[in-house]
């Protein structure tokens, strides 16, 4: 019987990881579509980061891993950058993941700023190394600035969701 | 635990920094009128901006069909077209002597710059 059980949890696992990644790929396809407000290569909201930290803090690291992933391989395939999106996906992932035995549930604006910080650093990591675009440093100084705006936005929507949103199913 | 006012304070340290190095960026910007367009890490044209005389177009593709025009100025460079997703490359306007900030196609892995090498002999070399 307890065969079938964890069966049925591990369904359910992937039933509610799989909601929660369509949430973000709706939320990522929608805002693409938004044109860009600054002429700066990486400046943009990240509202599917939402998704990520509020699973992150609110359901589990594994949870939130694959829901990162399935919306970066997925969303990188609409976009066709998914080289720059998993580097900063994977990034920002391990900075949040480390940052969250830091922070209290009052705190999760902490992990939008970080992991908004850590996404940018990740994709211009991706274009140096990768692309082999030095001159894209430029911009660091610039992202880092529009990483700490936007996370306080998208952290703060995590918080508020975290602190009146249950978990569905428990 | 860390408190909230401590965050708070590290975070407005941050931007702080940030926008400190967003302004101070301007003055480690190579000074020069030479343009490079760079693919892929590789520098296909190079141009003496202050030697053209006329307004021209430089077609830039690949093999996965992206494709950008660049079109050159008297002084002034800029990408004027593109078939990649987002346009940023094409919304961040003119490069110039004056206004040495790359121009970035990330999609297409493209990068026009400014440089304070000399063009010399090679100017437009493939």
């Amino acid at each position: 019987m307890s065969g079938r059980k964890s069966a049925g949890n591990a369904a359910k696992r992937i039933v509610k990881d799989a909601l929660f990644a369509a949430i973000a790929l709706v939320i990522f396809v929608v805002e693409a579509q938004i044109p860009p407000l600054v002429p700066i290569p990486g400046v943009k909201l990240g509202l599917a980061n939402i998704v990520t930290v509020w699973v992150l803090m609110r359901v589990g690291a594994k949870d939130a891993f694959g829901v990162m992933l399935t919306r970066v391989v997925i969303g990188g395939i609409f976009s066709g950058r998914i080289v720059f999106s998993l580097a900063g996906g994977l990034f920002s992932f391990l900075a949040v993941l480390i940052l969250k035995r830091f922070i209290t549930d009052r705190q999760i604006f902490v992990a939008g700023v970080v992991g908004a910080i850590f996404h940018n650093a990740g994709q211009l990591a991706a274009a140096v190394v990768i692309y082999r675009s030095p001159s894209v440093l430029v911009y660091a100084p610039v992202l880092v600035l529009s990483a700490v705006a936007t996370g306080l936005l998208t952290g703060l929507t995590a918080q508020f969701l975290a602190q009146r949103l249950r978990v569905p199913g428990e | 635990m860390i408190k909230t006012r401590t965050w708070i304070i590290i975070i407005a340290v941050i931007a702080a920094v940030a926008a400190a190095a967003a302004i101070a960026v301007r003055f480690f910007l190579p000074a020069g009128t030479t343009a490079e367009i760079v693919k892929d890490g590789k520098v296909l044209y190079r141009i003496d901006l202050d030697r053209v005389t006329e307004e021209y177009k430089i077609e830039i593709g690949d093999e996965d069909g992206d494709r950008n025009t660049v079109t050159v100025r008297p002084g002034m460079i800029a990408v004027t077209a593109a078939d990649c997703p987002d346009k940023i490359c094409v919304a961040a306007g003119w490069a110039s002597g004056e206004r040495p900030y790359p121009i970035v196609c990330m999609p297409h892995r493209l990068t026009v710059r400014i440089t304070s090498g000399d063009a010399g002999a090679d100017a437009e070399a493939r």
